[in-house]
Formats: C-alpha cells, structure tokens, sequence
C-alpha cells in the first residue's frame, strides 16, 4: 500500500514538474517567410467635412509586418514573466510600430513625439486602459499581464490605431518587412504555429521542431 | 426617407465595410486608393416629451427625440483640389444636402485653403462639434438651438408685437413679411450651413478663418433673401499645449428684401442686421475637458412705428462645459447654459422687459463606449424660462445611442 502512494507521488512530481533546463542541442529553430497575398488598407481619416482647412500631412502605419507565434507552448513555458519595456511611439499621428507583439509582464511606453496631444485608450477584453491626454514629450506606460490582441486608439485622432499581441510564452516573432520570421529555442517537439497579419484570415500550421536543427515553415495569407 | 430606406443605407455601408468581419464600418470606407472617403454619424435619441419647447430646432424635431443620419464624404482631385459634401435627413424624413464645396488649395506648401459652396462654419467653436459624436451631451448649447422669437421674412410692427411672443419661437409670425407661421432662429444655427467662399491659413499655434457668405450665422442660406453679404471671421489660438482660446465676429443683413420691402419699399434690406461676437476657450488635459463660449448677437430690425422697439435687440449666451472620463469607455459630463436678452418697453405700466424670455439650462449626463465608435449616452436637463406664455419649466432626461465611422 504505501509502494503504491509513493508511486503516485513520484508521478505527480513528475507531471506537474517544469521541463528540466535543456541542452541547447534539445531545442530547434522555426524559421520561414509569410506571404501577404492581400495587405490591410491603413485607416484614412474621416472625411472632416466640418474643418475649414486641410489637415496637416501624416505618416502611413506599416502593414507589413506580422506576427508567427507557437499557439501551444512546451510546458514550463508559460511560468516565466519577463517583465522590462517595450515602446510605441506616437509620430505624426501614426503609432509606430504598428504592430507590438510582447510577453506578459512587460510594460509599453508610449512616448507622444508630436506637438499636439494624443490619448492612448483600448477597450480590448484583454486590457482596457485609457492613459489620458498628453502633451509633446510626454509618455505614459502601462503594463500587460494577460495573453490576448490589444487594439490600441487614440482618442483625438480617429486614424491612428495599432495593435499590441501579448503572448504567455517567448515563442514569438514579429516579421520583417519582406515577411521573414525566425523563433528560436524552441524545445524539439509537435507545435501548432499561427501567422497573424490585420485584416487577414490567420493560418495555422503544424511543424515537427528537430533537436538542434531548423524547421522550416512558409505561410500565406489572404 | 422612410424607415426601410434607412436601413437599406445602412446595410449598404455594412456590405461595404472593409472589416468583412464586423456588421458596421469600423472606420471610414476608402475607394480609389484612399482618393474618395466615406464616413458617417448615426444618433437615436429618446426621451421626455417637451410640452414647453425647450429643445426644439423646429416645430416638428426636438434634440431629445430625433433619429439623425449624417453621411459625409471627400474626394481627392489632384493636389490642389478637394471636393467635400455631406447628407443629413432626421426622423426619417427628406434628404438634405447639409455641405458641398470645392476646397483650393493654391500652393500645396503653404497653409491656406479656399473653400467654395456651401461651406464650414466660421463663428464659433460649437458649430464645428455638434455631431453626436462630438457633443458629449444629448442635448446642445442654447446660443446654437434655442429658437429666438426673431424671424428673418416676418418682422414685428412695434414693442408690444414683439413682446407678445415671448417664449413662442418654435412657432411664430409678425405682421409683417411672410404671414405663414414659422420657427424663430437661434443665435447661431447648429443645424444649416452657409453659402459663400471661405478662407482659411494657419496651422499650429494660430489658425485664422475668414468668409463671406449669403446668409448671416442665425440664418445660414443657400440662395441670398437679400442684397447684402455676411462678413464673418475667426481667429484661434493655441498659447500651450492642450488650450484653444478663439474669437469670432460676423455681420450682415438679416431681414429679408421682402420683408424690409413690405414696411419701407424697395432698396432698404441691407439695413436691418446681426453683429455677433463671440469668444470661446477650451482646455484639456489628462481625463477632462473644460469649455466655455460667450456669444453676444445684435439685431437691427425696421422700427415701424411706437412703442418703438429698443435697438439694438441683444442676446447674450453663455455657457460652460465640463467632460470627465471616471474609468476607460466611461465619462461624466455636465454643461451650464444661459440665454438672455435686452429690455424694450411697450407700455409704462408694463416696464421694461427682455424682448424674449431668458432661459436657464443645465444638463448633466454621462456615456459608456460599447465599442469605440459605438456610445451610449444619458442625459438629464432641466430648463427655466423667466417669462413667456409657455411652461416656464421643464425637466426633460433622454438616452442617446451614438455610431460613427
């Protein structure tokens, strides 16, 4: 009898135990491109009948850009906070970047580089803040503590808007303007792997990540 | 336009929305490479009926009951040029053309634009916010809405004519002019634009606006019902971060030429006119907003014969507004408001009295952002009258559902 209690034991240690540190020859690479077959409009201004005279010129957000991410982490993954700042500047009445894609725990600075105000808000599920009006110069932060899409506003200027991913894990990447991605130390294994552009279907793939090597994944989106 | 037309708009802009996901556009709809921009301001609003006419802007709609759709768009032609007009109808009923004008812009360097048509307003700082959207209240500032007893197409033949009809804006007519009953005017209309050429420069900390218009800002028209022209102007400025402080003067003839015929014959209508000035400031910073406007317009209308009237006739406004954000989506907002009028005398045993009845108005209310562009609002207001023949007071509380793109 207390063989048996002492096998059960020793098997829920073993279940709910994080991963033990790997060698980095346990872990691998995910790396690829994603192809935007359709790439999202940016927001234009409302028409402004009421103003007599025309608004100053802008800059045009990125669209580009998008995010690959692991849709199911290895386990022990999610037990990590990494905290520290990531930023998304307010410039000529664009966010830049457009897309921020961070980890639980961490804070988004959001400095206003024009001259004007801007108020940053969101009333996404994930995280509903309004960080209020200020002036050049300024910045206000707020940290993100659950995984989800933030769309992110301003409140003055109807165009403006981003988007803030935030994910439990590490295993995330945001692409580069000709779409190429790279997530690495991933643990070898099976994972889900999701490509993630605005205004796009995401596409979900499956990869076997090898052990010390690169797997190679490509997506498009349409 | 009946209720399954308004639908049917609406569908339409849904079928074109580019968020194929959503049901309603979430931003402005682009066409032709963002040259052409859709967008729009749908409002309900429901609430007390208002037996004392408070909140009326003509005999058939008040603010706190009023279905109102308003479709704007810009086209880009080039880089001098922009053409920009705007569609309202309330309650279902005709389809108006609210704007459309040509906007120049000479030199695409410097700041200054001409604009050609029926065109922004140029007084004040209300007129260019009074979209749902905008207004952080249900019901609007009474320099813009309340109906005065003062028409332009019917003028009263002396004092006690004129004090007679007190309180009766909404539905008035004098001796004199057009003999059909019709609404007064307010000081500054928040519900017509004017015609004419406007031009503005500026950008930054000082931004000027200047017009030449047919109608005058208590009577913005489409074709002249006179031979005078409005000159209007604005200048704002913007001395620190979050602060506008703006100026605004306007005159021009008021009274029709038939009118100003019926009572001295031909070539007297650019006599009788309104000279408004007015002075407004808004300041805001982190989750509140603070405003206040002060207008004073005077009209000069014929003198017939006694008890003559007292010229000129003034009405003063002011009005004081305040917006709080308590948590995000969710805001409080209150707004005081007064209009009052200068005496004349129609019998010594009567004394002097204002011209029309002063009104009180106070509103307090709040909203809540389902989504960003969809909001929902209540208000409560409560409205004093000192004199006239109507109720002299009223509270009314209304809700407001509020979507744009």
């Amino acid at each position: 009898m207390r063989s048996h209690f002492i096998l059960i034991a020793l098997a829920l240690l073993l279940t709910a135990a994080p991963e033990p540190a790997s060698p980095q020859s346990r872990h691998g690479t995910i790396r690829g491109r994603v192809e935007l077959r359709k790439l999202a409009s940016a927001p234009e201004r409302r028409p402004g009948v009421g103003d007599p005279g025309t608004p100053p010129p802008r800059d045009f957000p990125d669209l580009r850009r998008s995010v690959v991410y692991l849709d199911s982490a290895p386990r022990g993954a999610f037990e990590t906070s990494e905290g520290g700042h990531a930023v998304m500047d307010q410039r000529n009445e664009t966010f830049v970047p457009h897309v921020l894609a961070i980890s639980t725990g961490m804070t988004v600075d959001f400095p206003n580089s024009d001259t004007f105000y801007h108020n940053v808000f969101s009333l996404s599920k994930t995280q509903r803040f309004d960080l209020g009006r200020y002036a050049a110069g300024r910045s206000r932060s707020i940290r993100f503590d659950r995984p989800g899409i933030v769309r992110v506003f301003c409140e003055i200027h109807s165009h403006m808007n981003a988007f803030i991913l935030v994910f439990g894990h590490p295993f995330y990447a945001l692409t580069d303007t000709e779409g190429r991605y790279r997530i690495e130390n991933v643990p070898a294994g099976v994972y889900n792997v999701v490509a993630w552009n605005e205004g796009t279907a995401s596409d979900h793939r499956s990869v076997t990540v090898p052990a010390g090597g690169t797997a190679e994944l490509d997506f498009t989106l349409r | 336009m009946t209720a399954s037309r308004a639908v049917a708009v609406l569908a339409c802009l849904a079928v074109v929305s580019p968020a194929g996901a959503q049901i309603l556009p979430s931003e402005p709809i682009a066409f032709a490479d963002g040259r052409i921009t859709i967008g729009g301001d749908v409002s309900a609003s429901f609430g007390s009926r208002d037996p004392g006419f408070f909140d009326f802007t003509d005999y058939d709609h008040s603010a706190f009951r009023l279905f109102r759709l308003d479709v704007a768009a810009a086209a880009n032609v080039g880089d001098h040029v922009r053409v920009l007009g705007e569609i309202r109808t309330e309650n279902f009923g005709q389809v108006r053309l609210y704007a459309l004008y040509v906007r120049v812009r000479p030199w695409t360097t410097k700041s200054v634009d001409v604009n050609i048509g029926r065109v922004p307003p140029t007084f004040g700082a209300f007129s260019r916010r009074t979209y749902p959207s905008d207004n952080p209240l249900i019901g609007y500032p009474l320099a813009y809405q309340y109906l005065t007893t003062l028409r332009p197409d019917s003028v009263p033949g002396d004092a006690a004519e004129l004090l007679s009809k007190r309180s009766s804006g909404w539905l008035v007519r004098y001796r004199y002019g057009n003999q059909n009953i019709d609404k007064g005017v307010p000081l500054v209309s928040a519900f017509r634009w004017d015609t004419g050429v406007q031009v503005h420069t500026g950008s930054g900390a000082i931004q000027a606006t200047g017009a030449v218009t047919a109608g005058t800002i208590a009577n913005p028209l489409f074709h002249d019902d006179n031979s005078g022209r409005q000159y209007v102007g604005r200048v704002e400025v913007r001395p620190i971060a979050g602060m506008v402080a703006g100026f605004s003067g306007a005159r021009g003839p008021f009274v029709s030429a038939v009118a100003a015929r019926s009572i001295f014959g031909d070539g007297h209508d650019r006599e009788f006119t309104q000279t408004a000035w007015g002075a407004d400031l808004e300041y805001s910073r982190a989750y509140y907003i603070l405003r206040y406007e002060g207008i004073v317009s005077d009209w000069r209308m014929p003198i017939v014969r006694a008890p003559e009237l007292t010229l000129p006739l003034r009405s003063v406004s002011t009005m004081i507004e305040g917006k709080y954000k308590i948590i995000p989506g969710v805001y409080v907002a209150a707004r005081f408001d007064y209009l009052g009028f200068s005496d004349v005398t129609a019998t010594a045993a009567q004394g002097p009295l204002p011209w029309d009845a002063p009104v009180t108005r106070v509103e307090l209310g709040g909203g809540v952002s389902v989504q960003r562009n969809l909001v929902l609002k209540l208000s409560a207001q409560r409205n004093t009258r000192d004199g006239g023949r109507l109720r002299p007071k009223e509270t009314l509380v209304a809700g407001q559902v509020v979507f744009w793109f």
